[in-house]
Parts: structure tokens; C-alpha cells; sequence
């Protein structure tokens, strides 16, 4: 049972660098938090500092109430699964799995008990007598899964663990750890620099970029509510399309955003937020699968452009679309035909327009 | 993709390319092959054949075939027995403590600290030196006259005379193991540290999650990954041990008494100042095949389950 709370929390290491910057985030009881940014961005460091791993340069870390940010990670009753696994080669799958119990001292058949318990659960006690180089990489997986399993934890740390996976077990893993979370009712805080992954597996995200957090909210948060360009460019795939341009026209109630020849009606949700900022320089945002191309006709919400490349991708089709010299990418029904160098206009669905400030980044919107 | 080369076709054009290949290298190994013959094969059988021969050069005439009595008179000679418990006493003293303080040496230098880099190069040092400049060194620094450890013990008071320390009976074996330590310990330190360095950090992360304290994570992680190289250091250790004879030509010729009267001493005696030519090879050949036994069970021991 675990509550874990960073309250302004830093992050320098020796050699002076700035790892995380003022970390504020209260990570609920049995709650699934998802650690998402670009490799580099701090996402390892923090999950280390609640590990106990890492020292906390300022701020406090608690779990529940008490401040944590002393103790060993033993004392702090969490099971990390490493992105290496990090099983002891010297040993048996058995003993790897057992080694947290065998340390606390629990009785040799209580040990017994627990790990052919979690060995069944993973469906790898037919490997127990193994050694880590005897197995496959979806089996050491599971053996470092099985390992944090059998200690109970308060807290279940993970460290991208299904980034040394082939692209089909990863997805089944998906499922796995989803379901491993959902039977053992306690905090899972997972890293992952895979959008998909964080999408899928978590109650919440916390985006991070630089050593610090850029937004923190559900999925759909996340994807359909990003606070900034940095945000909305991380989710999604092909990444979101950006247009710069000012907004018209504004007496509340209707707004008009225009680049030169284009130029969109925002909807009155849109608007009323935007209250009077005509002549404002903004920075629009249309997710590659906000068009359709059929519904092609009502005049300001249409994108016309040629098309400069086609990327089938199975289900669907990536467009390249030359806007005026700038390149957008667009997610398309693969029934569409189209040619190289055709002219072609897209419908834009407005009511999922996405506008931010062009010089902060940040949105105008929510 | 298609491929045009039949399977046949491809077949003979890879055999042909590797029998070129196997030619060539034959030939350029040719020359190192004649010259290993020659100063290494040939030798060697050359001198299991002498050790057939009863030959002494004090009687160059006189080279009876005599089966294996070289060999069985060696077993029932004293002093072989002697020299044999010698060289034990010495491997023993010297590879234990050639095994433990590379071991210590190198969990040190395998920690981050200032100097550490410094360290390590000055470490190496001894390593450096040949076999006999280090013998010399330390006939220089034992020495009852002007000695530096004498002068060292001096000074400090331990002593109230300087002392004839490769005069003392009960000493003297330990003495030169010190000096053979000294030499060795580098080698064996690098040869352990590879071995520390290859550990990922992160096995000792999971340890201390799984609540390891660090003698626990040492015992556990550290040691079993070790294994391979101190594996590798007391094999090589204990050969260069068993075989060592450059200490004991410079610093004590085997005495004072037969202190120091150590196998490949007791050949050499046999063999240049006896001039007993069948018994020394005699004598080499068990030296070898002891060596040779020692290794298999090390590997056998040591090296099972790495
Ligand atoms: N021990 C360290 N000393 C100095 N800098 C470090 C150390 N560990 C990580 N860093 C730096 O901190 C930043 C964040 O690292 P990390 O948390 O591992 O990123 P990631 O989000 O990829 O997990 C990186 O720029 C990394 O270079
Ligand atoms: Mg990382």
C-alpha cells in the first residue's frame, strides 16, 4: 500500500548535472503512473530516487506520509524490474526469483511456496532450474517480472522493461503487465520512452522532457488535451502537424485562424476561450488523423496541398503533403487512391484543433 | 532475390577459394613452423629421449639406454623429496597470497577515487620488471650489509643489529615468496579486475532492491563473477610458482642448507653442475607432467559451472 509524493524535488548528480527539475507528483495507491519523455529527460533518475537507488539533492520524497528520502531501498519495500532484466547469471531462475525472499530472511518454505506460485502465474516453473543464459529474452522477462512479483511489494518499479522485446511479444507483454497489475493491487510506476506503451498500460502519464514535467493526466489528457508543443509532438504517430499563423477577427463568439490563403473556422468552443486576441501569432495543431477526405466541400475547414509521398502502413496510409514548402503528414484510409504530385484537399475536423501560444509553446485552449 | 549460382557451382567455387586460402596460409606459415620445430618441439622430445640415457657429461663415453631408472631413481633420491616439499611450501605461501591481495587490490582500484588512475600505472610497475632485475632488486634490499630492509627496520627500531635475514633457515623461503609475490601481484590484480569490470552495475541495483546488504552483494554477485579470472590467476599463478627459478639462483642458490632447494633448483643442479644430463631431463619431465596435472584439476575444480 502505497502513496508516493515528490514535492519539489531535484535531482543534481556529482559531475553538477541538473537531472530532474522541481518534480511535483502524487502518485496514488495502486495506481498505474507511466514515466513517458525522450531517452535522456530524467524519466530513470526518478524512478531510482523512489527505488532509493539515487539520492534526493532537495525536496522530499514520502511514501504515504513518512519522508523516505533517507532510507536504503530496502527499507522502502518496492521490486524493480530492470530494462537489462539484471538477473544474476550465477544462478537458478529459482533462486533468482527466491533471492529478495532468501535476503529478508523469509523461512525456506514460505520461499518454495512463493516462487513456484509466481513461476505458475508466469508460466515458467517448467524453467526453474535454469540459468538466465540458458533462456530466451521473453522468458528472462518474465524470470525478472517473477522476481519483483514474489516480494509483494508496496510499489512495482519498472524500467522499460519490454524495450529488449521483439515488436509481437512486446504487445502481448502489454496485456500481461496490465493484467499483473490488475491481480496485484498495488502502485505500478512504469518508465517508457514508447508513447504506445504509456497509452496503453497507464491511469496516468507523466510527460517529462529536460528534468522536467510537462504534463500529467490520464491518456486521453494527454493525447487529446496537451498542454504544450512539446506534448502534442511526443504522442501520435505520424507526430502532430503544425501550422503558424494569427488568429482574426475575434469579438468572442467567432474566430478565424489564417495563413495566407488558408484559413480555418474555429469553432465556438474553440473560440470562447480564445476571448479577444485578434492579430495573435499562434501555432495550430491538427493530429495526422484529424482529416477526412471525403467530406471534402465547406469552405474553412479545408487544406489543399500537393501530395509528396505515400507511406502505406497496413490498415492505413501516411500522406506527405506539401503545404506551401512545408511538409505535413496525414493518416489517410488506405482506399484512397492518389499519385505523386496530385492536388488534393483535405477536410479538417476543427473541433480537434489544437492551438498553442507560437512563442511559449503553450496551449490556448485548455 | 535471386540467386544465379547453383548450389553445386558455389560449392566447388568456395572449395576452391578455401584451398587457395589453406595454401597460401601454409605457406606463410611455413617458416614459423620450422623455426617452433626447432627450437621448441625438437627440445622437447629431444630431452624426453635423453632422459632414457644415463648420460654424464664427466663421462661422455659411457651413455648406457637405461628404461626408466632415471625416473625411479628419482623417487628414492632424498633430496628430490626435499626439493618437491620446497616447491610446495613455496607455491602454496606464494599463490595464496599473490590470490588474496589481488583480490583486495583490485576491488580497490575497480571503486572510483581521486588517484585512481595514478594508482593503478604505478601498480604495474613490478609487473614491468624482468625476473632477474627484480631477484637483484631484492638481493640489494635483503642484504645483511647495506640491505634497505635491514636499514628500514633499523631506523624504525624493530631491530637492535642489522640481520643475515637469507641466512635464516625458517625464513628464507618466505622471503623470496615475498619478492615473488611482489612481482606477480600486478598480473594477477589486472587479470581479476577484468573480471570486476565486466559486472554490470545494474546487477548490484537489483541486489539492493532485493534487500542485499554488501557483503551479501559481494558474495553473491561479486565472487561468482569473479571466478573465471581468479580461476585463470591461480592456474597461471601456481605454473609460474612451481616452475620458478630465477629468486632462487640469485638470491640463495637453494640454501642456506637446502632452505631453499626447490625443484627447478634441484634440476638445475642436477643437470649443470652434475652435468647429469638423463636424470635433470628425467627430473624436468615430472616437473612438467606435475604442472601439467595441476592445471587439469584446477580447470576441472574451479571451472565447473562457469
Ligand atoms: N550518474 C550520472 N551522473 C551524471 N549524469 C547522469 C548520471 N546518470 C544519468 N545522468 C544524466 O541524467 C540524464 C537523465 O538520465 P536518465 O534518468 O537515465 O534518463 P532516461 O529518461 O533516459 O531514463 C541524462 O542526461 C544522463 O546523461
Ligand atoms: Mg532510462
Amino acid at each position: 500500500m502505497a502513496r508516493i509524493r515528490f514535492e519539489h524535488v531535484e535531482k543534481k548528480y556529482s559531475n553538477g548535472f541538473h537531472a530532474v527539475k522541481d518534480l511535483n507528483l502524487d502518485i496514488q495507491d495502486k495506481e498505474f503512473i507511466v514515466l513517458l519523455g525522450p531517452s535522456g529527460c530524467g524519466k530513470s533518475t526518478t524512478l531510482n530516487m523512489i527505488a532509493g537507488l539515487e539520492d534526493i539533492s532537495d525536496g522530499a520524497l514520502r511514501f504515504d506520509d513518512e519522508i523516505v528520502n533517507f532510507a536504503p531501498p530496502h527499507r522502502r519495500d518496492v521490486a524493480m524490474v530492470f530494462q537489462s532484466y539484471a538477473l544474476y547469471p550465477h544462478k537458478s531462475v529459482f533462486d533468482n526469483i527466491g533471492f529478495g525472499l532468501k535476503m529478508r530472511k523469509v523461512p525456506r518454505d514460505e520461499i518454495e511456496r512463493r516462487v513456484r506460485e509466481a513461476a505458475g502465474k508466469l508460466e515458467i516453473d517448467h524453467l526453474l532450474d535454469r540459468r538466465p543464459s540458458q533462456l530466451s529474452g521473453g522468458q528472462r522477462q518474465r524470470v525478472a517480472l517473477g522476481r519483483a512479483m514474489v516480494r509483494e511489494p508496496a510499489a512495482f518499479l519498472m524500467d522499460e522493461p519490454l524495450s529488449n522485446l521483439d515488436a509481437a511479444l512486446r504487445i502481448s507483454m502489454r496485456a500481461e503487465i496490465k493484467e499483473l497489475h490488475r491481480a496485484m493491487q498495488t502502485t505500478f510506476v512504469y518508465v517508457t520512452h514508447d508513447q504506445a506503451e504509456a497509452l496503453t498500460l497507464a491511469d496516468r502519464i507523466v510527460v517529462m522532457n529536460d528534468g522536467v514535467v510537462q504534463q500529467i493526466g490520464t491518456p486521453d489528457d494527454i493525447y487529446e488535451r496537451p498542454k504544450n508543443t512539446f506534448v502534442a509532438s511526443f504522442l501520435g504517430n505520424p507526430p502532430i502537424n503544425y501550422i503558424d499563423g494569427q488568429i482574426e477577427s475575434t469579438d468572442g463568439s467567432t474566430a478565424r485562424f489564417r495563413r495566407g490563403d488558408l484559413a480555418f473556422d474555429l469553432p465556438a468552443s474553440i473560440a470562447a476561450k480564445l476571448g479577444s486576441s485578434h492579430g495573435r501569432e499562434v501555432r495550430l495543431g491538427i493530429r495526422a488523423e484529424d482529416v477526412d477526405e471525403t467530406a471534402a466541400g465547406a469552405a474553412g475547414s479545408v487544406i489543399r496541398g500537393k501530395v509528396n509521398s505515400i507511406l502505406p502502413v497496413g490498415s492505413d496510409q501516411f500522406l506527405g503533403f506539401d503545404l506551401a514548402g512545408q511538409e505535413l503528414f496525414f493518416r489517410v484510409g488506405k482506399d484512397l487512391a492518389h499519385n505523386l504530385g496530385d492536388d488534393v484537399a483535405l477536410s479538417v475536423d476543427l473541433n480537434r484543433l489544437h492551438l498553442f501560444d507560437k512563442d511559449s509553446g503553450e496551449t490556448l485552449l485548455w | 532475390m535471386t540467386d544465379t549460382v547453383s548450389p553445386s557451382g558455389r560449392g566447388r567455387r568456395l572449395r576452391q577459394r578455401f584451398g587457395y586460402d589453406e595454401r597460401n596460409a601454409a605457406l606463410f606459415l611455413a617458416p614459423v613452423m620450422v623455426v617452433l620445430m626447432g627450437v621448441a618441439v625438437f627440445p622437447i622430445l629431444y630431452s624426453l629421449y635423453l632422459s632414457f640415457f644415463r648420460i654424464k657429461l664427466t663421462r661422455p663415453n659411457q651413455t648406457p639406454f637405461v628404461w626408466f631408472d632415471n625416473y625411479t631413481d628419482l623417487f628414492s633420491n632424498e633430496l628430490f623429496w626435499v626439493s618437491v616439499w620446497r616447491t610446495v611450501t613455496f607455491s602454496v605461501v606464494s599463490v595464496s597470497a599473490i590470490a588474496v591481495i589481488a583480490l583486495l587490490v583490485s576491488l580497490l582500484l575497480n571503486q572510483e577515487f581521486r588517484g585512481r588512475r595514478v594508482l593503478s600505472t604505478i601498480l604495474l610497475i613490478p609487473w614491468a620488471i624482468p625476473y632477474v632485475a627484480n631477484a637483484l632488486m631484492w638481493k640489494w634490499i635483503y642484504d645483511s650489509g647495506y640491505g634497505a630492509l635491514n636499514g628500514l627496520l633499523y631506523q624504525l627500531d624493530f631491530i637492535d643489529k642489522y640481520m643475515i635475514w637469507l641466512g635464516d633457515q625458517d625464513k628464507t623461503i618466505f622471503l623470496i615468496a615475498n619478492a615473488f609475490v611482489w612481482k606477480e601481484v600486478p598480473l594477477a590484480t589486472i587479470l581479476l579486475l577484468v573480471s570486476l569490470k565486466a559486472i554490470p552495475a545494474d546487477l548490484y541495483q537489483a541486489a539492493r532492491v532485493d534487500g542485499a546488504n554488501i557483503w551479501q552483494r559481494f558474495f553473491h554477485i561479486t565472487l561468482p563473477a569473479m571466478k573465471p579470472g581468479f580461476m585463470l590467476v591461480m592456474i597461471y599463478e601456481t605454473m609460474m610458482a612451481i616452475r620458478h627459478f630465477d629468486l632462487f639462483f640469485i638470491l640463495t642458490e637453494g640454501g642456506p642448507g637446502d632452505a631453499s632447494h626447490v625443484l627447478s633448483w634441484h634440476i638445475y643442479v642436477e643437470t649443470f653442475r652434475n652435468l647429469s644430463f638423463g636424470s635433470g631431463a628425467a627430473m624436468s619431465y615430472v616437473l612438467a607432467l606435475v604442472t601439467f596435472a595441476l592445471s587439469y584439476i584446477f580447470i576441472r575444480t574451479l571451472g565447473r559451472r562457469i
